[in-house]
C-alpha cells in the first residue's frame, strides 16, 4: 500500500514548546516548528508528516472534519466543544484546571449561594453543565478574554475559568471556589484517518502513550 | 426576508448534484437487485412509539416530532430498518429468508456540518431471517461490490461482532451503567478517560487489559490472537468463532483487501447484536457506510426472526466521488426556420442524444457562446 501523508494540528501558545521537546524525543521531526515563523503549514517530506499551526480552539475542528489526522490540544477545549474525535493519548503537560472562582468578600459562600447568580466564562458550555449537574441554574456571560475583569466591574458575580497557578486570580481579588475538573494536553484523531491510516497512527500513539508514561516532558 | 430562507440543515440539490445522487442510486439498485433484493418503499413518518420500540430511547432527542389530530405522537423516520423489520412482521412472515433494499431520505435533528444534513439520503439492504456466516459475509460483500462499483478508489471496511466487548461486560459484576459507559468509552475510543474509569475499578488485570485493548485492536486476523482473555469467557469465545467464519467467507467472495478486523466498532444503535461494520474512505472525515446483525429487532413487531443489514449514506458517496457515468454528446439547435429546427430536433434526439431547441431565435454567434460556455455540448444551426 502507498504511504500517506499524516497531517497533525498542533496547538499555538503555551502549549507548543512542550508538544515540540515531546516530538523530539519521539523522532518525529521538530526542527524550525515555531510560530514565530510566517508560515503555517510545516512539511517534511522524508516522514511524510505535515503539521498545522493551529489557534487551540480551531485544533478540534480540523481533526473532526478530517482536514487534520491528529491534533494536539488541551482537554479543556475538547471538553467545551463536544467535537466528534478520538481522545487517544493524555499527554501530561499543559496542566491546568477549570474552577469557580469568586470575589475575596464572598469566599464562604457554599456553591447553592450561588443559584441564579451571573457566571462570567469563556466556555458557556463547561460552566453551564456544572452547574445544571449540581442542580442549580446560573446565567453564563460570554466573554472572550480577561475573565477576571467581570467581577471587579459588576458584570457577574463569579467566574468560570481554567487556571493553571492561580496567580491571575489572586492578582484580581479573586478566590477558586470549587474545582469542577483537571486538565492536561491530548492527542485527538479523527474517527476515520485512524481506520484508513492505521498503520502510521497506531504506532505514532503507542510511542508517545510510552513516552508520556515516562514522566513530564 | 424570512421567504427564501430554508430551515436550518435542509438543502436544495441542484442539477449537477442530483445527476451525482441519481448515478449512485442507479448503480446500488441494480446491483441489490443482481443479488435477489427487491425494493420497498416505507412511509416517511411513524408513531414515536414504533421508532422507540426499535431504536431504543437514546434516538430521542434526534427526532423531528409532531402530533397527529387523534394525540399520537409521530416521527419523521430518522432511519429505515426499524420500519422495514415492521413492515416485514406485518406483511411478509411467510417467506423466509426475505431479501429487501431501499432507496430512502431519512431525518436527524443534529447540528449540521460538512457531510452532516437533517435531511439525508441513504441507501440500504436488509437481509431478514438468514442466521449465520454466510448472510453476514453477503451483505458485507455488496457492501465492498457498491463502492468498488462507483469507482471508489482506496477504501475500507472494518467489521467487529459486538458480543465480544458484550460477552466481556457481561463477565463481571458492574452496573448496567457502567457497562453503558465503558461501551461508550470503547466506541468513541477515548482511551484517556477509558483507562482512568478501568483503574478505579477492582477487577483482575487481565480483564481490563482486555478492555482497554479492544479500542486499538485493529487490523487482520493476528488481532484475536492478541487477547487471550477472551479464552476464559465463552460467550466471548463464540463471538470470535463468529467473527473468524464471516472473515473466512469473505476471503471465499475475493474482498478481504478492503476488510479490517477492529474490535473498537460498536456501532451507535441499540438494536445491533452481532456482527457489525462501518465503512470509510480517506477523502473523508466521516463515516460512509455502516450496518449489522440485529436478531432481537424483529421480536419488538412480535415476529422472532435474525436478520442484518446496511445503509450507505448517499450525500456522502457524493462528495468522495470523482467519475461520473458517461453521458451522450449534448447539442443546442438552433435557426430562423423553425419546422426545420423542430424537425432536426427530432431526428437527433431519435439517435439518442440529448437536444436542447432554441426558442428564443437567437443569431448562430450567440448560440455558439452558449454551447461553448458549457460541458459537453455543440451547436447545430441551421441556416437558410
Amino acid at each position: 500500500m502507498e504511504q500517506q501523508y499524516l497531517t497533525i494540528a498542533l496547538s499555538k501558545g503555551t502549549l507548543l514548546k512542550p508538544t515540540v521537546a515531546l516530538f523530539n524525543k519521539a523522532g518525529l521531526p521538530f526542527e524550525g516548528v515555531s510560530e514565530d515563523s510566517r508560515s503555517m503549514v510545516f512539511d517534511y517530506e522524508q516522514p511524510m508528516i505535515k503539521y498545522i499551526m493551529c489557534r487551540p480552539t480551531d485544533v478540534p475542528t480540523y481533526v473532526e472534519q478530517g482536514a487534520a489526522d491528529l491534533g494536539i490540544v488541551g482537554k479543556d477545549v475538547i471538553v467545551e466543544q463536544g467535537k466528534d474525535v478520538f481522545e487517544m493519548v493524555d499527554l501530561r503537560y499543559g496542566c491546568c484546571r477549570f474552577v469557580v472562582a469568586v470575589p475575596e468578600e464572598i469566599k464562604n459562600n457554599k456553591l447553592t449561594d450561588l443559584n441564579y447568580k451571573r457566571v462570567a466564562t469563556k466556555f458557556p458550555v463547561t460552566a453551564e453543565r456544572f452547574f445544571r449537574d449540581q442542580g442549580l441554574q446560573v446565567e453564563i456571560i460570554e466573554l472572550h478574554g480577561n475573565i477576571e475583569l467581570a467581577p471587579l466591574m459588576g458584570l457577574s458575580d463569579m467566574i468560570v475559568d481554567i487556571v493553571s497557578t492561580g496567580r491571575t486570580l489572586r492578582e484580581n481579588n479573586l478566590v477558586e471556589l470549587v474545582k469542577i475538573m483537571d486538565s492536561t494536553t491530548r492527542l485527538i484523531c479523527n474517527r476515520v484517518s485512524y481506520r484508513t491510516k492505521y498503520e502510521r497512527i497506531q504506532p505514532l500513539i503507542e510511542r508517545l502513550q510510552s513516552l508520556a508514561k515516562g514522566g513530564n516532558s | 426576508m424570512k421567504n427564501r430562507e430554508v430551515p436550518k440543515g435542509l438543502r436544495d440539490m441542484l442539477p449537477d448534484e442530483v445527476k451525482v445522487k441519481r448515478n449512485i442510486e442507479r448503480k446500488a439498485s441494480r446491483l441489490f437487485s443482481s443479488y435477489g433484493y427487491r425494493e420497498v418503499i416505507t412511509p416517511t413518518f411513524e408513531f414515536l412509539e414504533v421508532i422507540e420500540s426499535g431504536a431504543g430511547k437514546k434516538i430521542r432527542g434526534e427526532l423531528f416530532l409532531f402530533m397527529d389530530r387523534e394525540g399520537g405522537i409521530l416521527s419523521l423516520r430518522p432511519e429505515v430498518t426499524v420500519s422495514i423489520a415492521r413492515l416485514a412482521s406485518t406483511h411478509l412472515r411467510e417467506e423466509m429468508p426475505q431479501r429487501l433494499f431501499y432507496i430512502s431520505n431519512v431525518f436527524r435533528h443534529v447540528q449540521p456540518h460538512l457531510a452532516q444534513y437533517r435531511e439525508y439520503w441513504q441507501a440500504g439492504l436488509e437481509l431478514l431471517g438468514a442466521p449465520g456466516p454466510w448472510a453476514d459475509a453477503e451483505i458485507i460483500n455488496i457492501a465492498v461490490r457498491l463502492l468498488r462499483d462507483l469507482g471508489l478508489g482506496r477504501f475500507k471496511i472494518s467489521i467487529n461482532q459486538i458480543g465480544i466487548c458484550n460477552a466481556l461486560l457481561e463477565d463481571k459484576a458492574l452496573l448496567a451503567a457502567e457497562r453503558e459507559q465503558i461501551r461508550s468509552l470503547v466506541e468513541s475510543k477515548d482511551l484517556v478517560e477509558l483507562n482512568r474509569v478501568l483503574e478505579n475499578m477492582d477487577i483482575e488485570d487481565g480483564w481490563k487489559e482486555t478492555i482497554a485493548s479492544l479500542p486499538i485492536l485493529h487490523g487482520g486476523l493476528e488481532v484475536i490472537k492478541r487477547i487471550p482473555y477472551i479464552e476464559k469467557n465463552r460467550a466471548a469465545s463464540i463471538a470470535v468463532e463468529e467473527l473468524l467464519q464471516v472473515y473466512e467467507a469473505l476471503g471465499q467472495y475475493g474482498v478481504l483487501d478492503e476488510i479490517m478486523i477492529d474490535l473498537g466498532v460498536l456501532r451507535r444503535l441499540d438494536y445491533y447484536t452481532g456482527l457489525v461494520f462501518e465503512g470509510y474512505s480517506p477523502d473523508l472525515g466521516y463515516g460512509l457506510l455502516g450496518g449489522g446483525r440485529y436478531d432481537r429487532l424483529m421480536e419488538q413487531f412480535g415476529f422472532s426472526c435474525p436478520a442484518t443489514g446496511f445503509a450507505v449514506g448517499i450525500d456522502r458517496l457524493a462528495l468522495v466521488l470523482k467519475c461520473r457515468e458517461t453521458e451522450p454528446r449534448h447539442c443546442l439547435v438552433g435557426g430562423k426556420d423553425m419546422a426545420r429546427v423542430l424537425k432536426r430536433c427530432q431526428e437527433l434526439r431519435q439517435s439518442g442524444l440529448v437536444v436542447e431547441m432554441d426558442v428564443l431565435g437567437r443569431g448562430s454567434k450567440e448560440l455558439l457562446k452558449v454551447a461553448e460556455s458549457r460541458d459537453n455540448w455543440s451547436l447545430e444551426y441551421l441556416d437558410d
